[in-house]
């Protein structure tokens, strides 16, 4: 078994435990118990993967697999690199204690018969669209990852839920559409699918007759597919009726770990596969002459917008999971944010300590997301425990969780000032990077949305609080009934919060690592090395 | 005949998307349905005749010696395949999902099925 069939076994797992879980479905015990193995596994695999392949000493820092040994660009190739193995990191940290919290947040029926298989196809695409190598198995795991997400959304059959997956649904089939046509031309255009050898031909576009023009135009239509992936203003219009809808559990990962597939995708195909190419068109406001420099305004102009609409929603929200999914618009912005500025400060602008800016605007981009994903998990899980505890989460019934369960409110407490940027907690780095790369690309206005956002969600956090964990106990919280279990898990996830903020360090190697794997178009060719298809 | 497909391609996206933002739900799902073939029509038409060589048809080349004849792009068509098949599993979800939402509104008209709440 050679280190490279590593790059398959995160994708394996999780496809086993689907169908173990479908075989099992009768016996509640037997198909839960499963389940869970399955997602401890997974969760042990992807940091096995992550060990062997970036944080080892002796580690290649990168592996390609071939599937069925075609080699590329004809074969379907799985990539680990640091980028992708930094975002299974985060899927898996989400995954494993959602699962847990599920076990006992769904009701003990039937309800959970197909939640199993659902939740682990959906980790089966998320998985599959952070390893592929290759443009139109993107596109092929995106649906996968969508068809058990639009089950999960319809998962209770109520009329609320019904209507957030219409929405969803018809919304992401029009999405799906318009990413068959940017495929499509991209192949016309370049000649492959295979991103390495899709980045090798951008690059020498002389030397394979490619046309690059148009793949400003194709990238600026898959960029609108990714957003809506991530759910970045204009397309963040089914959030809020989707995550509220979804089990809360499920919920926790389409927040954790769905969202950051966009912003993957986004940062693997444009700032590795199209940042070499360049067109000799000049914009002003733009920094060099790359599909890259042009989406740069577009995307910072999209993600202030969302830390302002997600925040200023958040505000208004009446139950704790409506904040939540009007939150995770807003601090999907604080990651969208230095992603634009990374676009649009040139690659070899200098930064600190061996990194360029660029990287240092990844990296920040990065660190925010995990810290996204570590939290918002948490308080939907959160909320998930309020929920399966008083029987409601609407902030009008809710009052004096903090007396009645004090370990659930300290937890919720800390995720809450997590999202803030309270050192030292994970989100205190994440906010003083993203701020720092805001400085250092001398963005003023780009600062001062950064820190409107920063008091908005002090705003919503302390509303939340304030609304349903201080004040008078009503009714359905005095009689309320928490489960210990669901307890745990978000205490534990709490702990991690801290623990990432602690030991900062390790974590920021790794993001430094995968921000140089996303910047380094040379050393993905290289890895994948695709024969250069049928010109040779 | 290059003139001919675009244009029906771009007729088909365009009557897909008016179909797309009628009231009705069942011209929305129709849309979406047109919308995709038409997808799918372009992703065909993206490729034309391959360079000849044991390359660009892996099959031919790995059997026979010698000569490959030319061929169309198989790679665009094996792609469409796939769109194919996933569009037409999305649609009759769509459908689905349409029909439950009837049953639970009454109406299949759009504005009277409301936003989010």
């Amino acid at each position: 078994m050679a280190a490279d069939a590593l790059a398959v076994a995160p994708l394996l797992v999780p496809l086993l435990s689907a169908t173990a879980a479908l075989l099992t479905r009768r016996w509640p015990v037997i198909r839960t118990s499963v389940s869970v193995a399955g997602v401890v596994a997974y969760a042990g695999v992807v940091a096995l993967v992550a060990w062997r392949v970036v944080v080892a000493p002796d580690a290649p820092g990168a592996v390609a697999y071939q599937v069925g040994d075609w080699p590329a660009p004809y074969g379907i190739t799985l990539v680990v690199d640091a980028l992708s193995a930094f975002v299974l990191v985060l899927t898996a940290a989400v995954a494993l204690p959602a699962m847990l919290s599920s076990v006992r947040y769904l009701l003990a029926e039937d309800e959970d018969v197909y939640y199993h298989p659902l939740y682990h196809f959906l980790l089966v695409g998320i998985t599959g669209a952070l390893l592929t190598g290759d443009l139109f198995n993107l596109f092929v795991w995106f649906e996968v990852l969508l068809m058990a997400s639009y089950v999960l959304i319809a998962f209770y059959g109520g009329v609320q839920h019904t209507r957030a997956t219409l929405w969803f649904l018809v919304l992401n089939i029009v999405a799906s559409a318009v990413m068959l046509v940017a495929i499509g031309g991209l192949y016309a255009t370049t000649g492959t699918l295979n991103m390495a050898d899709m980045a090798q031909r951008l690059a020498q576009p002389e030397a394979y007759g490619v046309a690059v023009g148009p793949v400003v135009g194709l990238s600026a239509l898959l960029f609108a597919v990714f957003a809506l992936k991530a759910g970045i203003v204009p397309f963040q219009f089914w959030v809020p009726s989707a995550y509220t809808a979804a089990p809360l559990p499920a919920t926790a990962l389409l927040a954790g770990a769905v969202k950051k597939v966009g912003i993957y995708a986004i940062l693997r195909l444009y700032f590795t596969v199209f940042s070499e190419a360049s067109v000799p068109v000049s914009l002003p406001g733009t920094a060099g002459d790359s599909p890259l420099a042009f989406l740069g305004p577009v995307l910072l102009l999209m993600a202030a917008a969302s830390v302002v609409f997600g925040g200023v929603g958040a505000v208004r929200g009446r139950s704790i999971e409506e904040v939540l999914a009007f939150s995770s618009i807003g601090q999907v912005g604080f990651i969208a944010i230095p992603v634009a500025i990374a676009a649009l400060v040139p690659p070899s602008a200098p930064g600190v300590a061996g990194l360029s800016a660029r990287e240092l605007a990844i990296a920040a981009a990065l660190v925010y997301a995990l810290n996204h994903t570590l939290a918002k998990g948490m308080l939907f899980l959160a909320a998930a425990t309020v929920r399966s505890a008083t029987g409601t989460s609407r902030l009008s019934e809710l009052g004096g969780l903090a007396g009645r369960f004090p370990a659930l409110s300290s937890a919720f407490m800390v995720g809450a000032l997590a999202l803030i940027g309270i050192p030292p907690l994970s989100g205190f780095f994440g906010k003083f990077l993203v701020f720092d790369a805001a400085v250092r690309a001398d963005r003023t206005l780009t600062l001062a949305v950064l820190v409107g956002g920063s008091v908005l969600t002090i705003a919503y956090t302390t509303r939340a609080w304030l609304r349903g964990f201080w004040g008078e106990r009503t009714a359905a919280v005095e009689t309320a009934d928490g489960d210990p279990g669901q307890v745990a898990v978000v205490v534990v996830m709490a702990l991690g919060v801290v623990a990432v903020g602690v030991g900062f360090e390790v974590v920021f190697a790794f993001a430094e690592a995968a921000a140089e794997a996303a910047t380094d178009t040379d050393a993905y060719v290289d890895l994948v090395a695709p024969t250069g298809g049928v010109e040779e | 005949m290059t003139l001919v497909l675009a244009t029906l391609i771009g007729l088909l996206f365009a009557f897909g998307t008016y179909l797309l933002l009628r009231r009705d739900l069942v011209w929305v799902i129709w849309g979406l349905a047109i919308v995709s073939q038409a997808a799918n029509a372009y992703l065909l038409t993206v490729a034309g005749i391959a360079v000849p060589g044991p390359d660009s048809v892996p099959v031919l080349g790995h059997g026979a010696e010698g000569a490959v004849p030319e061929t169309a792009d198989p790679l665009v068509q094996a792609l469409v395949l796939t769109a194919i098949v996933i569009s037409f599993g999305m649609t009759a979800f769509a459908l689905v999902v349409t029909y439950r939402v009837y049953e639970e509104h009454d109406t299949i008209d759009v504005f009277e099925i409301g936003g989010e709440r």
